[in-house]
């Protein structure tokens, strides 16, 4: 871990608890970077319970999964289902009838090495807990994404997590913030980025907001990023692109920072202002 | 005068942000050095009988936890009594 291998960088989106937005930001990170005409495979790794098709609005596509590539039913080929609206995005589906211990971390490495070559960026879409199936999901990726919500448990589980890929030898973790609200954090009724920064210290690699539209997307089975009007979509958008190396400035957060409350105080005194 | 002006402004004190922010940074050191508040007391307890079998300690002993980053260390403040 750590050093560069050849061919893709291999990324692993994680995160404790369930729920947080790891599919969510798997799906639409992978997707924009596709649209930047990067080339990106994505594997579901959350054997038994997949979402990662339905999100991407792949699912009538899917004919193989990993565990029938595993068990050489098929070959790497014919299970990467390939999306039409997107040519430079492949996803190797999970199995929903099987469980996560039937397949071994050693099994996942060989898949990732030899789809490397193919490919600019490979994400692992992890799912919650932190048993067999996390550590499949974590034993060939060179850098992890820890998503969480602006949420104590949430905030507990991403702190473990964290602890536990620093003792699988990730030196480099990033994290996202799901679902903040801004009003929230300002009325002093939700954590704000400053405070989860605080708690987790590792890389700030994105926000994003709660919007509606993300479920509105995932009814269509049509990633968020292609919407305009979202602002979660350009939180992703964003990401992606910080992800190729771009510095792109995250807005400021201070919401409930000093000068913020003098101004407010001013709006409330002096309204009609 | 800032200080007294941001303290006037830091609103609710008692918000539940500030709240999740307090638990929250207990939760986590005592998860990350797999300890409790109980086995703090206990920590307690034994240094300062450890100590005061040598030296003479006057006022409040104090051992805490401070966090640098995602690590811990114990702080221990023990004042003694000076002659
Ligand atoms: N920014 C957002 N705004 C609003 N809703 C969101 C946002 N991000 C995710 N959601 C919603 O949260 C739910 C969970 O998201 P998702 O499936 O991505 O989480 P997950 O971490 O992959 O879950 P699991 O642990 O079950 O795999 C979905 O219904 C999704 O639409
Ligand atoms: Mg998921």
């Amino acid at each position: 871990m750590g050093e560069q291998k050849e061919g893709a960088q291999v990324i692993v989106v994680t995160s404790g608890k369930g729920g947080v937005g790891k599919t969510t930001t798997v799906a639409n990170v992978s997707t924009s970077l596709a649209k930047m005409g990067y080339k990106i495979a994505v594997m579901d790794l959350d054997i038994g319970l997949k979402k990662l098709d339905l999100i991407l609005g792949l699912e009538n596509r899917v004919i193989y999964d990993i565990v029938q590539l595993i068990e050489g039913e098929c070959t790497l080929k014919q299970a990467l289902v390939k999306d039409k609206r997107f040519p430079e995005l492949s996803m190797l589906p999970a199995a929903q009838t099987r469980n996560k211990d039937e397949i071994q971390p050693e099994q996942v490495k060989e898949i990732c090495e030899q789809m490397r070559a193919d490919f600019d960026y490979i994400f692992i879409d992890c799912p919650a807990g932190i048993e067999q199936g996390f550590r499949n999901a974590i034993i060939a990726a060179d850098k992890a994404i820890v998503v969480t919500n602006p949420e104590i448990s949430a905030v507990r589980d991403a702190d473990r997590i964290i602890g536990m890929l620093e003792s699988a030898g990730f030196t480099d973790i990033m994290l996202v913030v799901n679902r903040i609200q801004s009003e929230m954090v300002k009325k002093g009724d939700m954590l704000s980025i400053e405070d989860l920064m605080e708690h987790l210290c590792i890389e700030l690699l994105g926000v994003v907001p709660e919007d509606k539209r993300v479920l509105i997307s995932t009814n269509k089975g049509e990633p968020i990023i292609l919407n305009e009007h979202s602002i979660a979509a350009t939180a992703f958008n964003n990401i992606a692109a910080r992800l190729t190396g771009k510095e792109i400035e995250f807005p400021t957060f201070e919401e409930n920072s000093f000068w913020n409350k003098i101004r407010n105080l001013g709006r409330n005194l002096f309204p009609n202002k | 005068m800032l200080n007294l002006l941001k303290r006037l402004f830091a609103g609710d004190n008692n918000s539940s942000r500030k709240q999740a922010n307090d638990r929250l940074r207990l939760v986590l050191t005592h998860d990350r050095t797999a300890t409790s508040a109980q086995l703090m007391e206990t920590l307690k307890e034994e240094i300062i009988e450890v100590i005061s079998r040598h030296v003479e300690i006057e006022g409040n002993p104090e051992v805490t936890f401070i966090n640098e980053g995602r690590r811990s260390a114990l702080d221990i403040n023990i004042p003694l009594k000076g002659r």
